[in-house]
């Protein structure tokens, strides 16, 4: 070649290029356009009350979301999170909503901590048929085709709690839960199905949120001293409820407690000494004995820092994402009737292991496990369920319309 | 030469078909590759789209089955019929064996109503169905297997799937699936689903139905829309890492229920989709084809879900797209190629013709022509060849005649070139390149070398080269390149003479070889002139100037030397007489000796002053020589000389500096010394006195650091030239540095009275002059001399001790104030000396526990001791008691009294806390003196403070005496640390009251407890009437100011009386008792306490 003459050398450069070039432009119609990002709602409270509880949300969903990133992003657009704070007020959320939904152009949202919270987010997001995904669990006795619950339904978490509790305690309760909606559906369906297994309920109790003086209470514990007690309990009244427990001589060996809202960011709050040794129930423990959940945990703590604890709420708010890039992934679409199609059969390997949107309710099958606390903020896992279990917002042995005519007849239960 | 692929080497045919595939097949190739690309990409999305679609579908399908089979359980637990059923049967099976005729009969009525809900025939929708307890016993099934009347949470299967559904049932009080395994009464592998039967609130039973394999094939096997090779796969896990398929394999009709798999080597799809993932792709499967496959997991069943179908049939119509694009490529290719060889064929057929014909021409045959037809390129090309041809044969023919003719003439210049040669006068040489043999030689070069011709011809020439041949083969190489041609050589002549010569050389071709044509010059003499010129001129060119001038004294040259030393240039001077450097200095007489001496030794040397050409008049250091001729004769003069100007400043300075202060041009100590030295011998042989001034300027550190040392030394200047306007020139002024200065003023008078008058008269003048303002640089600034005089007479005394002793007499100036004359005296140098050693030996007293306490009595009217006065003694080793008054004065100069009170303090306190054991001293109190400069400090309450508590003594027992000074120093801050005190509870007696300032108004002011009168107006009151009146007066003053008064210096009975008498009710003094030491003080103590206690 090289004695070629330099004309035909520079005809077969410029045959080259021309080659090169054409290859070029071919490569640049398909892939060369910028692709704007896709933008999604974040609903949390970063002040106010529910600061303390909604903020680590935000941090797990900032963790499925880089992620999510990280591995290319949907169909090669990166997603871009919003997040409104809800101020701890309901109505001001469903403000947020209404701005993220109609001005921002998020494709979903996720958020919501409270019941009153969700039910006003949840008017706005079926007003424009969109979607919202909540993280919590909660009583149940809902259902809507623009929401899914990532969250349990109470027969994925209380029920297996009071049945174990009755099995192994033994069959005398008591409860004791705070005056508003949840305590008050739980323990309705709690009184169900210990009463038709045989159980003898010795006292029922309702303090008002926020509430601090337990002696009453204590006192009605100590005197009936039942085999066990369903706390219900929400928010600050746990610390005060325990530190009564304790001041009242009364230990988890004599009378343990299962709670359904504590978990291990209120764990340390509340302070591991005075809750060790008592029981909760969640669908997720940092605790969990899994590779999934292993590597979970380490990335979180990555991001995040070392000190940081993970709980049941966070690990719901981190499947969402995952379900919902999963279903924008697989139809390469944000389209929101296909997404929402999608999103009814999705699956994933979780954390706590394989969840799936139940066809029919939105809500997911998830698995059970009761825990019990220790000093090191961490709960012992005592029992799980063997397989995930159907939720079930609306227990089949009422019917809907029965179901909802109780829940207006409690007391605490509002307009 | 690498003769590789060169295009030039293909024939022109084949590169014809060559650049026909590369332009016209390459790119449609690509096209068609980048477009089946696509094809597939979408092909392949599609198909994918389509296995997620029908996975979708199918799970649809499934749930949608098993919800509706849920409904059928749901309904019948909350119909009318199982909650009648549930009672009769329950009755009947408790009362009844369920093979005895009564079970029968109270089952017939619900055997037709279930098998309702079973379904008939083909549509059947269950297996069997079952009524349980709560307690677990199974009251009624359809089938009545062997499961019939067992107990669910005892009997033999307890651990099936139907217990498990049942318990779940049971439990949550909600319907329930059971997983699918193998059912060991049906002994096939089914599921169940129950259902509570609640009323009330209370649990009657469950109700389950079972599904069989029949029912889940058919819905999960279920192929539409898949293709001949699509299929559903379902598994599910077993534990243990294991996996089992639960529907017939298209591949292994026989695998449903019965192998299990390891999950790891399970396909990847079912791995993804037992792992609960959802996804599409294109993976391998069970049976090892490559699959388009979407995976889904159901949550209902815990099954994994794959659809999928092979690639080759999803696939199929790309392969035949490719096949397709293949041929037309190949079929395109071979037609072009056939086409591009016929027509490059016919254009090469008739170049080949014409190479032939052309190659033949080139051999050398003119007369050939080749094919001229055609009107295309390759016939105008023919034509112009053979135009060509033509005319390169009429060329050829004409050249071979002027051949001849220049060979003819070439032979008739060469003879002509050859006699130039032979006859020329220069040396000549041809010399071969390689072998350095001399060809050919000139009759010329035979002479010169001495060589005879026949002999130089065929010699070497290295035989004649003086130097080495490593020195030449360089230069001989520049030859060869004609990179030069002129080369200075040594030759070597026969004789051995070696000649420096100049060669020529050219290269020129001879006979075939390479020459070398030398000329040669001998230039020995020129080199050695130009040598010695070379040596000349530098020698000319030396920092010494050099003018020469012709016998007339005409500068003729000088040089550079000449001009940096006079300023004058070279065109200057020239022409011009020597006379225009003269500076008019020196006289005719001295010009005229000097041309004598020239005239007669040729030479003259010496100093001489001239002038530059800028007007500055200099020394110089000159030489001049005549310069004759072989005749003898003087042709030129050559003066040398150099500029001494410098030499000579330097020696006076350097003379100066020795002796002379630089600044003020004084004389320094060094000369100082030196005329007093004689000073001293002068006034020994006289008998006269003199007299020492040694003088330093008052605050001069001050000026120097405010306005800067410019401004100093402009003032010593000014001092300097003021203190020798004040005296005679006989006298001397020194500097001795910095701002002190010496005056030696000599025989003065030979009477010292008058001596020391006149002295102290000029010593005056001078500090009166030195104290007028001083103007410096537009500053005026004041200052002031101290002047201490010492008069000598002879030897008595040394130099240093003369010094010392003005020195000592000034700096008692400075210390009395300034600005004054005082002369020297020796009680002064005594008490300075005495000074001095107590200083030294104070320092070591408290060390050396030489200083004491002593304790003088203070006691009331009553004569009963109230305390004592704590007194400073110091009992110096050689000298004895040393009074305070004495050595307090010296302490306060320095920090020492810092020390020393300190220690008072703590030994009064030490004492205080010793008699606190004691019965008869527990009561008296202390009074310790305290110094202005002890109560200045500002931790001075404080150390009383700690004193006080580290040895542990009642604080109102300690009575801090302080004198006026102290009080009137700084009221507020007197005031502030009085009240601190008082807090402590310390008390406060204000000492010698009546000799200072006080005013009352201070009094007023102070937390005082006591006043003490002192002595000095004690010692009076019985005889002088004014200090009786004013000790009246204090004692009544301290009453109105509710203080204690205390009078000292008590020492008659007299002094007593009169106190007693105006109402003082304490005293001190020698009438009670003298300043003792401890020892004695108790015993004293004792003894009036006894005596009065007695």
């Amino acid at each position: 070649m090289q004695n070629l003459s330099r004309g035909k050398i520079s005809l077969l450069f410029a045959i080259s290029i021309a080659v090169v070039l054409l290859f070029a432009a071919l490569i640049y119609s398909q892939y060369g356009r910028a692709k704007p990002s896709i933008k999604i709602g974040v609903l949390h409270s970063l002040s106010g009350t529910m600061a303390v509880s909604e903020a680590p949300l935000v941090d797990a969903l900032r963790l499925a979301v880089e992620e999510v990133n990280q591995s290319g992003g949907l169909n090669g657009q990166q997603i871009e999170m919003i997040v409104a704070d809800c101020r701890s007020d309901a109505a001001y959320c469903a403000q947020q909503a209404e701005k993220l939904i109609t001005q921002d152009g998020v494709q979903t949202l996720f958020g919501c901590w409270t019941s009153a919270c969700r039910k006003a987010v949840k008017t706005v997001v079926e007003k424009h048929h969109h979607l919202l995904f909540y993280p919590l669990q909660y009583e149940g006795l809902e259902q809507s085709p623009d929401i899914l619950y990532t969250g349990a339904t109470p027969n994925q978490q209380i029920i297996p709690m009071a049945l174990w509790a009755l099995q192994h305690q033994g069959k005398r309760f008591y409860l004791i839960g705070s005056d508003y909606i949840f305590p008050r559906t739980a323990n309705l369906m709690i009184k169900d199905v210990l009463l038709a297994q045989g159980g003898q309920l010795l006292g029922e109790r309702y303090v008002a949120l926020g509430t601090s003086d337990m002696a009453a209470v204590i006192k009605e514990i100590a005197a009936q001293h039942p085999d066990f007690v369903v706390n219900t309990l929400n928010g600050d009244s746990n610390q005060h409820f325990f530190r009564a427990l304790k001041a009242a001589g009364i230990d988890a060996e004599k009378i343990p407690v299962f709670s359904t809202s504590i978990a291990e960011v209120e764990l340390a709050a509340i302070g591991p000494d005075l809750v060790a040794g008592h029981y909760a129930a969640w669908n997720y423990f940092q605790n969990v004995d899994s590779d999934e959940n292993k590597a979970f945990v380490a990335r979180f703590q990555q991001r995040f820092g070392r000190d940081r604890v993970l709980d049941d709420p966070m690990e719901a708010s981190y499947i969402g994402v995952k379900l919902w890039a999963d279903a924008v992934r697989g139809q390469g679409s944000t389209d929101m009737a296909l997404i929402k199609s999608t999103l009814a059969q999705q699956t994933l390997l979780a954390p706590q292991g394989i969840v799936a949107v139940d066809y029919d309710t939105r809500h997911l099958w998830k698995k059970a496990y009761i825990g019990k606390a220790r000093t090191d903020g961490q709960f012992e896992i005592v029992w799980h369920s063997a397989q995930p279990i159907h939720p079930a917002p609306f227990p089949f042995y009422r019917s809907r319309a029965e179901w909802l005519e109780v829940q207006q007849a409690l007391p605490g239960a509002g307009p | 030469m690498n003769r590789g692929f060169k295009m030039k080497n293909i024939s022109l045919v084949y590169r014809f078909v060559l650049w026909f595939i590369v332009v016209a097949l390459l790119p449609l190739a690509s096209f068609g590759y980048l477009s089946l690309q696509q094809n597939e990409t979408a092909l392949r999305s599609e198909m994918l789209n389509r296995m997620s679609h029908l996975a979708d579908k199918k799970t649809l399908q499934i749930q949608t089955y098993l919800a509706e089979r849920m409904q059928n359980v749901q309904l019948l637990a909350r119909s009318s019929l199982v909650e009648a059923a549930m009672a009769d049967l329950l009755r009947a099976y408790t009362h009844h064996r369920v093979d005895s005729a009564e079970y029968r009969s109270a089952e017939k009525p619900f055997r037709k109503n279930f098998a309702a809900y079973i379904g008939e025939d083909k549509d059947t929708l269950f297996y069997d169905v079952f009524l349980i307890t709560p307690q677990g016993e199974i009251v009624y099934t359809h089938e009545h297997e062997p499961d019939f009347a067992t107990n669910l949470l005892s009997g033999p299967y307890r651990d099936s799937q139907l217990a498990q559904a049942f318990r779940e049932s049971c439990m949550a009080l909600g319907s329930s699936i059971s997983s699918f395994e193998h059912y060991a009464p049906s002994g096939v592998p089914a599921a169940f689903i129950s259902a509570p039967i609640i009323r009330e609130g209370v649990l009657l039973g469950v109700v389950a139905f079972q599904l069989d394999t029949q029912r889940i094939y058919r819905v999960a096997s279920d192929n539409n829309g898949l293709g001949a090779t699509g299929e559903t796969v379902l598994a599910k896990l077993t534990g243990a890492g294991e996996a089992v398929f639960v529907a017939p394999l298209r591949h292994d009709p026989q695998a449903a229920m019965q192998r299990k798999i390891d999950l790891k080597k399970m396909a990847v799809p079912m791995r993804y989709a037992l792992a609960g993932q959802r996804g599409k792709g294109v993976e391998i499967d069970y049976a090892g084809k490559q699959v388009v496959a979407a995976w889904r997991y159901l949550p209902e069943l815990r099954w994994g879900m794959v659809v999928k179908m092979d690639t080759d049939e999803a696939f199929a119509p790309l392969r035949q797209q490719r096949k397709k694009l293949l041929e037309a490529l190949l079929a395109l290719a071979i037609l072009g190629g056939f086409v591009a060889f016929y027509f490059g064929r016919q254009m090469v057929m008739r170049l080949r013709n014409f190479a032939r014909n052309a190659d033949e021409i080139a051999q050398g045959d003119l007369s050939k022509r080749v094919n001229e037809s055609g009107r295309d390129e390759i016939g105008v090309l023919a034509r112009s060849f053979n135009r060509m041809t033509g005319n390169l044969q009429a060329l050829y023919r004409s050249l071979e005649g002027r051949v001849e003719e220049r060979t003819r003439e070439l032979r008739e210049s060469e003879a002509s070139f050859r006699q130039l040669f032979e006859r020329h006068s220069a040396v000549m040489l041809l010399i071969d390149h390689q072998s350095h043999i001399i060809v050919d030689a000139n009759p010329a070069a035979a002479q010169f070398y001495g060589y005879p011709l026949e002999i130089l011809r065929g010699m070497n020439v290295s035989r004649i080269n003086a130097q080495p041949e490593s020195e030449i083969h360089q230069q001989r190489q520049q030859a060869i390149t004609g990179e030069q041609n002129r080369f200075g050589f040594y030759h070597r002549l026969a004789n051995g003479v070696v000649r420096a010569v100049e060669v020529h050389i050219s290269t020129v071709n001879y006979k075939g070889k390479s020459l070398f044509f030398s000329i040669i010059h001998d230039i020995t003499e020129r080199k050695l002139a130009e040598e010695q010129l070379r040596v000349a001129a530098a020698t000319f060119e030396t920092h010494e100037a050099i003018l020469i001038t012709d016998a007339n004294a005409n500068i003729i040259r000088v040089n550079r030397a000449f001009q940096d030393i006079t300023g004058y240039t070279p065109e200057e001077v020239l022409g011009k007489n020597p006379r225009i450097l003269s500076s008019g200095r020196e006289g005719k007489a001295f010009y005229t000796a000097m041309w004598q001496q020239l005239l007669t030794t040729d030479t003259w040397i010496g100093e001489i002053w001239d002038r530059r050409k800028g007007g500055q008049v200099y020394p110089k250091w000159m030489t001049i020589s005549a310069v004759k001729n072989e005749k003898g004769e003087t042709t030129e003069y050559v003066a040398i000389f150099s500029d001494i100007s410098e030499r000579k400043q330097a020696e006076t300075e350097i003379r100066n500096l020795a002796f002379y202060d630089a600044l003020t041009s004084l004389p320094n100590r060094r000369l100082l010394l030196d005329r007093l030295h004689l000073a001293l011998s002068v006034s020994a042989r006289s008998h006269h006195y003199g007299a020492i001034l040694f003088l330093d300027m008052d605050k001069f550190k001050v000026l120097n650091d405010t306005l800067g040392h410019d401004y100093g030394d402009l003032m010593l200047i000014d001092v300097a030239q003021r203190i020798q306007s004040c005296l005679r020139e006989m006298d001397t002024v020194a500097r001795l540095g910095g701002d002190e200065f010496v005056v030696l003023i000599e025989e003065v008078d030979a009477n010292a009275e008058e001596a020391s008058q006149k002295v102290a008269l000029i010593a005056e003048k001078i500090r009166v002059s030195l104290a007028t303002p001083y103007l410096l640089k537009g500053h005026e600034y004041h200052s002031s001399p101290s002047i201490g005089v010492c008069l000598y007479k002879g030897n008595q005394e040394s130099i240093d001790t003369l010094l010392k002793h003005a020195d000592l007499a000034m700096y008692q100036v400075k210390d009395s104030g300034r600005n004054a004359v005082r002369f020297f005296d020796p009680a002064m140098q005594h008490a300075v000396e005495t000074h001095a050693a107590l200083e030294s030996d104070l320092r070591r007293a408290l060390p050396n526990h030489e200083l004491h306490l002593y304790y003088q009595m203070q006691v009331d009217s009553e004569n009963r001791p109230l305390g004592a006065e704590a007194l400073l003694r110091w009992i110096h080793p050689q000298r004895g008691m040393v009074s305070p008054a004495q050595f307090i004065p010296i302490a306060e100069e320095g920090s020492l009294i810092l020390d020393i009170g300190l220690w008072v303090l703590e030994t009064a306190c030490r004492q205080l806390a010793l008699w606190d054991e004691n019965e008869q001293m527990r009561n008296l109190e202390l009074a310790v003196n305290v110094s202005a400069q002890q109560f200045r400090k500002h931790d001075f309450v404080e150390t009383v403070a700690t004193v006080a508590r580290v040895h542990q003594i009642d604080p109102a027992r300690l009575k801090l005496e302080l004198t006026e000074s102290v009080v009137l120093s700084d009221v507020t801050d007197v005031v502030t640390k009085m009240h601190a005190l008082k807090a402590l509870g310390i008390k406060l007696a204000l000492d010698d009251f009546g000799t200072g300032y006080s005013s009352l108004s201070y009094l007023k002011k102070l937390p005082l407890d006591q006043i003490k009168i002192d002595q000095s107006f004690v010692r009076d009151i019985a005889t002088d009437p004014s200090d009786a009146v004013m000790v009246q007066t204090i004692i009544d003053l301290a009453h109105n100011f509710r203080l204690n008064v205390i009078a000292e210096g008590v020492e008659t009975e007299a002094q007593l009386d009169f106190l007693k008498r105006n109402g003082c009710r304490a005293y001190q003094g020698y009438l009670f008792g003298k300043p003792m030491p401890l020892d004695l003080f108790e015993q004293h103590v004792m003894g009036l306490i006894n005596r009065v206690g007695g």
